[in-house]
């Protein structure tokens, strides 16, 4: 039997939501470890939102607090969470492969001397060690890895454990972490620029092709994007690229951009295998096309048969009214 | 300015995944082997600090096979000075292992910077880096897609969800970098033939043993093939629904 | 419609230039240069360096070897069933199990196909036999050729394509380079390079198919041959199957129309991996014929569907073959400091369908002429005319020699065709004596477009586009256009191109030619035809790996 220890993430004083995946994946490591979840939130002083751990499943709650931790601190977050680790004798350790967790994991498990399992996407108790599933080659393989040191420091994808509601006690509990934040200092985040987002980076990314006829019907797409607020591209097929339509920053596909974002919405693209291997990773794909047999619908979780001069305005309208 | 680069030689990126008879590892029958495209950034970043500085030395390192030394020939075709191949039969999917070996490498060389790329395109581990600074206790910073030094401080941008983190270091200091901190050069023909003339020493790389054990690497599953909802705008709510719903993207 | 009435001249004004011409960068001086990474100049470069080792009589040789893909062998492309006997000359203490070669040929059937069954002749025909020879992948040869000569301190430059000829006088001086990092409309971006120039004593044009540079200086030098050079197109798919095949085939007939010269190979590469292909003479008569095509509906024949279906098609390729054989082979293939090796001299036998042996082959010969230049301090027409003499008296002149109108004979079909290149083998190549005449490819007039449209289904059958991708093609988009196009192109002429071209390069919108250069995968099909082909930036193009 140990327990887990769940590394969660903060901003501005608020627990992140990918802490609520930690949870969960912590919860079902624990479970199968027979131990408890300890989560470990680091910040300044008191953090909103913790409460929700214990609804997702954490036994304790510790918020480790220190003036140096206002903001994300590379050197002291590592030392306090490698300290906690040492001194609770876990079986695991688990970190969200965020931005913030993709420098902290590899600090901590330095620091324990524990190799880590970074960007599962799948974890599970096999003859009491920990085994994941992670992507490599770009998605392209998975890997199966048996963590055979411990406590096996892993860090999970985000958006890919879905938190599960799972009520436990949550006990609060508050500790003052000794020493400073360290010789490396976040001065701050600069909140994105108001330019459009680039194609590779977007979570959204709405793509046009040929279907749209005229370069002038982008105008369609880039109100759909809009209507994501802020989180979407708009993307486009090398045919359309090609004919001058939009630059070739957009394109997606063969010479262009490989893009995974978490949705991805191909409008009047017949869907050549070049444009298929620049977006078949993105997690949910819709077509809108008004061939049904389009190759594009191959690849598609979802597909809307029909005219996208209709379809495309009444699903701007409808993703305005959702995101009010 | 004395730079370390640590490279790697990864698989391209347009490689067509096979998976070799041990069911553990990628075929490499026929696939094309290049610099990391991250570790490119990091070379081209260790020659313009040099060449700002007016002087200095860009030493790459390499952990890997035999073949990784026409990895390393590409960086010193770039530019480098010198190259050091640490090397092992296969990488092994434990960072920490192959963190352990450029660790003992790097320790006592008197870097002022030593640069990585942010991530190895093939095993995606992402960490390698960070521990190396850990092991030799020090400041790191990830994933820089902007950075200036001067007066032995640095600053340096990192893209973090939804803004760019502004953070401060002293050097010297660790960092990877993204890209966007610069446009790597292609080789020059001059810089082929001088490549071939510079040193590069091999030595066997000291990993230690590793944490982490490959079970087996497959295929991911197919893509199922797509529901259509229905036709006309008439099914977008029907969409929505699914997207909140079972996708739950929404 | 004659296609030479829409192609642009060579434009030599850009392809000839003076040592001293303004414009490059970086210039470094080498003794021997070769331009192109093939087999040709590989070999040739290769057997120089060895005998630079062995005869200190020059002291050490600055041999360099330019080539225009990203690695090396990422743009040739070959059948091949390989006669090994050039590389047994070029490697004498390997065996040829040490070759990178596939595997021998066991067994070979020909057929005559017709749409859905299939003939098979009851003999090989002698100059289609392959046994004693070997499979393989000519990517695989050149990278291993690579690893030779680099072993043996060759200097081998890739990604640097050769822009122009450096001369002074009529003395090839070197090569100068593409520029890379051009934007669409020529302007310099950040990561513009300058052009260098490369001179050498001795520059060996190994340039492969159509070579620029070696067309230019012919045209330069005015060497001119019996018969212009012809050329055929090959278009090629690697495919993984679920089920082996056990011999190599050939077919002639269907899907080819009747009047046009060509056939198809089929190789076992690995018991479930093979390579197939269609080649077409580019005499061929209808303006709507279309070799990519023709390769998608020979996969529906229940020959090769058996084999492929339930595969995948992993790779696909294009390349043209010179096929004038001992007619079109230029009056000299060496100048003042100047040598031209394998198929951009047009060594290939057509009817073996054999050109790696005398590429590699020439290559040796090269060396060898040029090592005994250098040695006498004197790389003029005069010394380097060896190589000729040499060349000559070889196998390489007396094969072609043997088999010298049997492709000719094909200018008026196939049945005809077929008769009397039976006849000539029959005799040893003396029927019918004399020399059949060709037109260049390009004067041969083509009739109305008759194309039936095809639709491929995406698992057996590819579309053009699909086609490109899987021939590795990620040529940066906001190159310049490196096509030079005819003035005043027809509808008609436009719709020739979109046709002949195999990698979609060409598309007839509303009568207009609109050209998707990143496209073109350097087949130089309408460069015997149509648009003239130059290089792009280093990298550019097709990235084979085994084909």
């Amino acid at each position: 039997m140990s327990h887990v220890l769940a590394v969660l993430e903060q901003r501005d004083g608020s627990l992140r939501k990918v802490s609520h995946e930690v949870v969960t994946g912590a919860r079902r490591l624990a479970d199968a470890l027979g131990g408890e979840v300890h989560a470990l939130v680091l910040g300044a002083g008191a953090i909103s939102g913790t409460d929700a751990a214990g609804r997702f499943g954490a036994d304790k709650v510790i918020t480790a607090t220190n003036a140096g931790f206002a903001q994300y601190a590379p050197e002291g977050y590592a030392r306090a969470a490698a300290e906690r680790a040492k001194a609770g004798g876990y079986g695991a350790v688990v970190l969200a492969a965020s931005a913030q967790g993709k420098d902290l994991a590899p600090r901590v498990a330095a620091k324990l001397g524990m190799p880590l399992a970074a960007d599962v996407t799948d974890l599970a108790v096999e003859g009491g060690a920990v085994v994941v599933t992670r992507p490599v080659y770009a998605g392209k393989a998975l890997l199966k890895v048996k963590v055979t040191a411990g406590p096996a420091v892993v860090s999970l994808r985000p958006n890919v454990f879905t938190p599960v509601e799972r009520p436990k006690a949550g006990a609060a509990e508050t500790v003052v972490v000794p020493g400073d934040g360290g010789r490396v200092v976040v001065k701050g985040i600069k909140a994105a620029a108001g330019g459009a987002l680039d194609v590779a980076e977007a979570p959204i990314v709405v793509s046009g092709g040929r279907g749209l006829k005229e370069p002038a019907n982008f105008k369609l797409l880039e109100e759909l994007a809009q209507a994501f607020g802020g989180k979407a591209a708009v993307g486009a097929s090398r045919a359309v690229v090609d004919a001058g339509w939009r630059p070739h920053g957009d394109q997606v596909g063969q010479t262009g951009k490989t893009v995974s974002p978490s949705l991805y919405v191909a409008v009047g693209i017949s869907g050549a295998i070049q444009h298929l291997a620049g977006m078949r990773t993105a997690k949910v794909i819709v077509a809108i096309n008004k061939d049904k047999d389009a190759p594009i619908f191959k690849v598609a979780d979802y597909g809307i048969v029909g005219d996208l001069f209709e379809i495309v305005p009444k699903l701007t309208e409808e993703i305005r009214k959702l995101n009010g | 300015m004395k730079i370390a680069v640590c490279i790697k030689r990864v698989a391209d990126s347009e490689t067509r995944v096979k998976i070799a008879a041990d069911g553990k590892s990628l075929d490499d029958a026929g696939v094309k082997f290049i610099l990391n495209p991250y570790d490119e950034f990091a070379v081209e970043e260790a020659l313009r600090r040099k060449e700002q500085a007016g002087a200095g030395e860009v030493v790459v390192i390499a952990c890997g096979p035999q073949t990784s030394q026409e990895t390393i020939r590409t960086a010193l075709a770039m530019g480098a000075d010198r190259g050091v191949l640490l090397e092992a039969a296969s990488v092994p999917a434990d960072g920490l292992a192959v963190a352990r070996a450029l660790a003992a490498e790097l320790q006592g060389g008197g870097y002022d910077l030593i640069l990585f790329g942010k991530v190895a395109i093939d095993d995606s581990n992402h960490q390698v880096g960070p521990m190396v600074a850990e092991l030799l206790d020090l400041p790191c910073v990830t994933c820089a897609a902007h950075l200036d030094l001067a007066g032995g401080r640095g600053t340096a941008e990192r893209e973090v969800e939804g803004g760019m983190e502004e953070v401060e270091f002293p050097l010297p200091a660790v960092i990877t970098v993204d890209k966007g901190l610069n446009e790597p050069r292609y080789p020059a023909l001059k810089g082929i033939m001088a490549a071939k003339k510079k040193p590069l020493e091999v030595k066997p790389a000291a990993l230690g043993t590793a944490g982490l054990e490959i079970v087996a690497m497959t295929l991911p599953p197919e893509r199922k093939e797509g529901r259509i909802v229905g036709e006309g705008a008439a099914a977008v709510p029907a969409l929505l629904q699914l997207l909140r719903e079972e996708a739950k993207v929404l | 419609m004659i296609p030479s009435q829409f192609q642009p001249a060579l434009p030599l004004d850009r392809l000839i230039l003076k040592e001293s011409a303004e414009g490059a960068g970086d210039r470094m001086e080498l003794d021997v240069l070769f331009v192109g990474a093939g087999p040709a100049g590989l070999a040739g470069a290769i057997e120089l360096a060895r005998l630079a080792k062995t005869d200190p009589g020059v002291g050490e040789l600055n041999i360099g070897v330019l080539e225009k893909a990203e690695s090396l062998g990422e743009h040739s492309l070959s059948g091949a069933a390989v006669n090994p006997r050039a590389l047994r000359e070029l490697f004498p203490n390997l065996k040829d199990a040490d070759f990178p070669f596939r595997g021998p040929v066991t067994q070979e059937a020909v057929y005559l196909l017709t749409s859905g069954a299939q003939v098979r002749f009851p003999v090989t025909p002698p100059t289609m036999r392959n046994h004693g020879y070997f499979l393989a992948s000519i990517c695989e040869i050149v990278r291993w050729l690579g690893h030779k000569a680099e072993e043996l301190g060759v200097n081998v430059f890739t990604g640097f394509p050769a822009a122009a000829l450096l001369t002074d006088g009529n003395r090839v001086a070197g090569v100068r380079t593409q520029a890379t990092g051009l934007g669409r409309d020529g302007q310099q971006l950040p990561s513009y390079q300058a052009p260098n120039d490369l001179t050498a004593r001795v520059t060996a044009l190994s340039e492969g198919t159509r070579g620029m540079l070696s067309q230019a200086w012919l045209e330069w030098q005015h060497v001119g041959s019996q018969n212009p050079q012809i050329f055929a197109l090959g278009v090629k798919e690697i495919w993984e199957t679920k089920r082996p095949l056990d011999r190599v085939i050939h077919t002639m007939g269907w899907p080819l129309p009747s009047d046009a010269f060509g056939g198809t190979f089929c190789y076992p590469l690995e018991p479930n991996l093979l390579a197939l292909g269609v080649v077409v003479g580019l005499d061929y008569h209808d303006a709507g014929l279309d070799v990519h095509v023709l390769l998608q509906r020979l996969k529906q024949h229940p020959l090769f569907r058996q084999y492929l279906e339930g595969g995948e098609m992993v790779e696909w390729g294009a390349k043209t073959i010179p096929e004038g054989g001992y007619y079109a082979l230029p009056a000299r293939r060496s100048g003042d400091g100047v040598v031209l090796l394998g198929d951009a001299a047009g060594f290939v036998d057509v009817p073996s369908l054999k050109g790696i042996h005398y590429a590699i082959q020439s290559g040796i010969y090269a060396a060898r002429a040029i090592f005994a230049a250098l040695k006498a301090g004197d790389t003029s027409a005069a010394r380097l005319a060896e190589y000729d003499r040499m060349v000559n008296d070889s196998y390489i002149v007396r094969d072609l020699y043997r088999t010298r109108n049997m492709r000719l004979a094909f200018k008026h079909g196939f049945t005809l065709g077929g008769m009397q290149a039976g006849l000539m083998t029959l005799t040893g190549g003396r029927f019918p004596g004399g020399r059949i005449a060709m037109h260049r490819d390009a004067d041969v007039a083509r009739h109305a477009d008759g194309a039936e449209a095809f639709t491929p289904d995406g698992k057996l059958t590819f579309s053009k586009v699909d086609a490109v991708f899987k021939a590795g093609n990620a040529t940066r988009d906001t190159i310049p256009t490196h096509l030079i196009v005819g003035k005043d192109v027809t509808p008609e002429a436009a719709r020739f191109y979109t046709h002949l071209c195999p990698a979609g390069v060409y598309e007839e919108v509303d009568g207009k030619l609109r050209v998707n250069a990143p496209n073109c995968v350097d087949c130089k099909a309408t460069d015997v035809l149509g648009p003239r082909w130059t290089p792009r930036e280093g990298g550019s193009g097709p990235k084979y790996k085994r084909m």
